[in-house]
This record gives C-alpha cells, sequence and structure tokens, in this order.
C-alpha cells in the first residue's frame, strides 16, 4: 500500500438485508487529505461512511463483503473490536448531537472512559476546544449545559468531542446541512485548519461545498462510484458524463 | 344539515356523560371514604397497635408492615425489571424469540393477583421455606409489579433518542459503558415514573400478601424479613369480613381505608410531580 494511503476499499459490497446498498466499491482515501462523497440521496455514500468506522454495525440485518483496510489491516476481521476502531476513526453527524451534559462534560465523557487520567482532562478539553476554535465561545460557561449553545457552536462542540479522542481519521456526515450560511463558514475554515493533522472524509450535499473544501472527491449514483478523481478534475472537466449532468443540476 | 347538527350534539353529549360518570364516580369513592373515615383518624390511630380484638386502638404496625413490603417489592422489581428491560432494548436481536418474551411480559401484566398470591405460596413460602414472612410477600409483589416495570423502562429507554447512542459509541466507548453512561441516566426518570405507578398497585394489593406475607393480628412488630407483618390492604379485609366486631369496627375500618388511599395517592402524587420535573427538563 502507499504510504499516503490510509484506508483502501477491496472490492465492498453492503446489504440491507436483501437489498445491495453498495455495488463492488473499491477505492483508497489518502492521509491528511479532505475527501468529499458526493451524490444524489440514497446513493449511498452516507452508507459507505459509516462503513469506515463499523456504525453500520448498530442496524440489525446488514451484511457486508469484500475488505475495507485500515493501516493494512481489514477492521471487517472477526479479531477486530470496533470499539478500538471508533477510537481511532471518530465522526460528527448530520444534527449536532451533543449529550444533555456540560460542556466540559461533554469533551471529557470519551476520554475518561477510555482511560485518560483525571488530571489530565482539563488540559484535554481546553486543547480540543481551541482546535474546533470554540474555546473563545465557552471558556467561561464549561459548567453550562451544551443544549443551550446555538446550532452551529452545538457542531463544533460536536468535532472537538471527536477531537478529544486523538482519531487518525475523522468522517463528517453533511455536517453543516442543518447549519446556518454564517456557522458553516466557520466550520468550512475549521476543517481547512484540521486537515493538517487529520484525514477528513466528508459526505455532502452541497456542491459549492465540495468544491471549496475538498481535496479529492468521488461521485456515487445509486450504490455505485461513478468517478472519483482531484476535486478540480470532477468539478472542471469530469470523465463521465452522468457527474457533470449531477454537478451542474441537471438530475438529482 | 340540521339533522347532522343533532347527530353531532348528541355525540358530545354522551362523551361527556362518560367523563362526567367516571369522575363523579371517583369522587364518590373517595368522598365516602374520606367522609366517614376522617373521624377515626387521630395521631393514636396511625402510631398506636390496635388493642381490645382489634376493636379499638390504632394500625400502626398495618402502615409499618405496607411500607416495609413496598420497599421490598421494590428493591426486587426495580432492578430485576431495569435490568429486562434493558436487555430487551439494547442488546436483544429483534425478532420473533423477542416478540414472543414480550407477549410473555404482557401476559404476565393480566395475570390475576390472586394467582401470583398461589404461587409466592407455593413457591417462596412452602418450596423455599421462607415461610409467611416481608421476604415472601416482597418476592411476590415483586413479580406482580415486574410487568409493570418492564413496560415503563422499555418506553422510557426507547424515548432516548438514537443520536445519543450513536455520539457515544462513535466516541469507541463500549456498548455497555453507553447504556449505563448515557441511555440509563436520561431514562431513569421515565422508568420511575412508570415504575411509582406499580409501586401503588402494590402498597394497595390484598391477595398476593394474604398467603405470603400478613398476619391477621400481631402487636410484635418484625425483627427480621423473616417475619410475618400486618398490612393494611388484608388488615382492611379482615376487619370487613372475620373481625370480632365487624359492626363495632366500622369506622376502624374506613380510617385504615383512608390511611391506604392517602398512601397509594401520595405515591401516585410522587409520580406526578417527578414526571412534571422531567418534562421541564427533557430538551431534546
Amino acid at each position: 500500500m502507499e504510504t499516503n494511503t490510509i484506508i483502501k476499499l477491496k472490492d465492498v459490497n453492503f446489504y440491507y438485508g436483501q437489498s445491495r446498498a453498495l455495488t463492488d466499491i473499491s477505492m483508497t482515501f489518502g492521509k491528511n487529505k479532505v475527501t468529499a462523497l458526493i451524490g444524489p440521496s440514497g446513493c449511498g455514500k452516507s452508507t459507505l461512511l459509516r462503513l469506515l468506522n463499523r456504525m453500520n454495525d448498530l442496524i440489525d440485518g446488514t451484511r457486508v463483503e469484500g475488505e475495507i483496510l485500515f493501516e493494512d489491516k481489514n477492521i471487517y476481521a472477526p479479531d477486530i473490536d470496533p470499539v478500538e476502531i471508533r477510537r481511532k476513526i471518530g465522526m460528527v453527524f448530520q444534527k449536532p448531537n451533543p449529550f444533555p451534559k456540560t460542556i466540559y462534560n461533554n469533551i471529557a465523557y470519551g476520554p475518561k472512559l477510555t482511560g485518560v487520567k483525571a488530571g489530565d482532562l482539563d488540559a484535554l478539553v481546553e486543547q480540543s476546544l481551541k482546535q474546533s476554535v470554540l474555546w473563545d465561545e465557552v471558556k467561561d460557561i464549561l459548567n453550562k449545559s451544551a443544549m443551550n449553545l446555538s446550532g452551529g457552536q452545538q457542531q463544533r462542540l460536536c468535532i472537538a468531542r471527536a477531537l478529544a479522542m486523538k482519531p487518525d481519521i475523522l468522517l463528517m456526515d453533511e455536517p453543516t446541512s442543518a447549519l446556518d450560511p454564517i456557522s458553516t463558514a466557520k466550520i468550512e475554515e475549521l476543517i481547512e485548519e484540521l486537515k493538517k493533522h487529520y484525514t477528513i472524509i466528508i459526505v455532502t450535499h452541497n456542491m459549492q461545498q465540495a468544491a471549496r473544501i475538498s481535496d479529492e472527491t468521488a461521485f456515487f449514483y445509486i450504490g455505485n462510484l461513478v468517478e472519483y478523481n482531484k476535486t478540480e478534475k470532477i468539478f472542471t472537466k469530469p470523465d463521465v458524463k452522468q457527474t457533470e449532468d449531477y454537478i451542474t443540476g441537471r438530475f438529482g | 344539515m340540521k339533522w347532522r347538527y343533532l347527530k353531532q350534539q348528541i355525540f358530545f353529549g354522551l362523551v361527556r356523560a362518560s367523563a362526567l360518570i367516571v369522575t363523579l364516580a371517583l369522587g364518590g369513592i373517595i368522598f365516602y371514604i374520606a367522609y366517614n373515615g376522617i373521624g377515626a383518624i387521630s395521631w393514636d390511630f396511625i402510631t398506636k397497635p390496635p388493642t381490645d380484638s382489634m376493636t379499638k386502638g390504632g394500625i400502626m404496625p398495618a402502615i409499618l408492615g405496607t411500607i416495609y413490603l413496598t420497599v421490598g417489592a421494590i428493591a426486587i422489581g426495580l432492578p430485576l425489571g431495569i435490568a429486562s428491560a434493558i436487555y430487551l432494548t439494547e442488546y436483544a436481536k429483534q425478532g420473533r424469540i423477542i416478540r414472543f418474551l414480550k407477549v410473555g411480559i404482557n401476559c404476565l401484566a393480566g395475570v390475576p393477583s390472586v394467582v401470583f398470591g398461589l404461587f409466592g405460596l407455593g413457591f417462596f413460602v412452602i418450596f423455599l421455606k421462607f415461610g409467611s414472612s416481608i421476604l415472601s410477600g416482597s418476592l411476590t409483589l415483586g413479580f406482580l409489579i415486574l410487568p409493570t416495570i418492564i413496560g415503563a423502562s422499555e418506553e422510557a429507554l426507547k424515548s432516548v433518542p438514537q443520536t445519543f447512542r450513536e455520539a457515544s459509541l462513535s466516541l469507541g466507548v463500549s456498548k455497555w459503558q453507553t447504556t449505563y453512561r448515557i441511555v440509563l441516566p436520561n431514562a431513569l426518570p421515565g422508568i420511575l415514573t412508570g415504575s411509582i405507578l406499580g409501586i401503588g398497585r402494590a402498597a394497595g394489593e390484598t391477595a398476593p400478601i394474604m398467603f405470603t406475607a400478613a398476619a391477621y393480628f400481631t402487636t410484635k412488630l418484625p425483627g427480621s424479613v423473616f417475619d410475618e407483618v400486618m398490612a393494611l390492604p388484608y388488615h382492611i379485609y379482615v376487619l370487613a369480613t372475620a373481625g370480632t366486631n365487624i359492626e363495632a369496627t366500622r369506622p376502624i375500618q374506613f380510617g385504615t381505608v383512608l390511611v391506604l388511599v392517602a398512601v397509594v395517592l401520595g405515591i401516585d402524587l410522587v409520580a406526578i410531580v417527578v414526571r412534571s420535573y422531567m418534562r421541564r427538563n427533557k430538551r431534546w
């Protein structure tokens, strides 16, 4: 495997019960790159994202075929603990989903349960909130409920919460679709900053967003990977007509 | 047009009358008990044991016995019920076996309480040799309220948003820790509200404790869980059917009923307060 590849999919098929949601997906994700997954609703891009940290395990009656290699190991091998995988591959969801706890405890929750010493928590909380550019807004209200924050702040809190686990990869499932344009801009700036240290894979319905923030873009259609290339190439000279039609808004 | 309007009025009238009848029945019962029972209530009545073959004196041992039995039933039913509900909603693979189990639990809720009493007699009192005791009675009542607690807990656990579970699991926190640290604390107010209603039922039941725990008469307060106790519902039954002088003890009967109703309504009130408090704090 090339050194700048962090995840490699080999002939991945995925089924919800009898129906196939992903067909023969083979692709690689670059280390410290931002990769955007685009495509119309139901094309399987969110399903693919959730395969990467085994979140689809939570749904009864699903089945995976093929291999997903993370650092050369198949994360679906029987001896792999999905809990360990999720520590290294964090996730941010479509709707901000802070716990009904204080801001501080939202961040400290994961590290505390996975063996970070109590004495190190304060520093970790501060560091994570600074990374997600939320620190200045919340440093005086760390003991207030996270539910009082605005949607955009909540989403940056969720990013900080994921970062506190010090993951290698951050998966983002339409992280700005529930946010206003200003909050969206802040999250996009944040992604720009985070890609220096993390690999980011982001599902988005927003073409401009994919074009603005990603290095690579993959276009999916009904469970198939149609085209995968440098973002610039996809958005200027796509090889496949279907991709062009989708990007220019002719369908989707 | 006019006929349609008339039909509507008739239907509304019927619905209103039904609501009124229910309210009147409840109000009537409570008024009747309060009116006849209030005269018997005094400080001595609730702090002294019965005297003169239960025709005079208080009902303190019965109040205490009911409290012991109810607390015992909670101690047995609540952990068992919550654990079962956690298994059913969080861990079990949804399928035919689970559906069958749930039907079983619902059937258990419909089993007459006297059957629970006989089961308690056969299993706890005789087979396990616990005798007629607080322990046997608490176990029997605990099983009686189990379906209520399981049902309430299931509903409460299901009402915790799936996104909380996903958020926790996505951090690399294990399933058990997620259940224990996130799901359960958020479900607890709901679990308690539903369960308190079951507990109110446990306090008021006669049949299950009749064979398993309740003494006809004892001035001795229980020294251990293996002792028999008096209990309010059974005391009422005894006074009203088998007492030494049924007519003479009428005021005491009404007084005891009033105390029992007050205890049960008090427990229901706690449930209502907890629920409104919980709703105020619920923000998802």
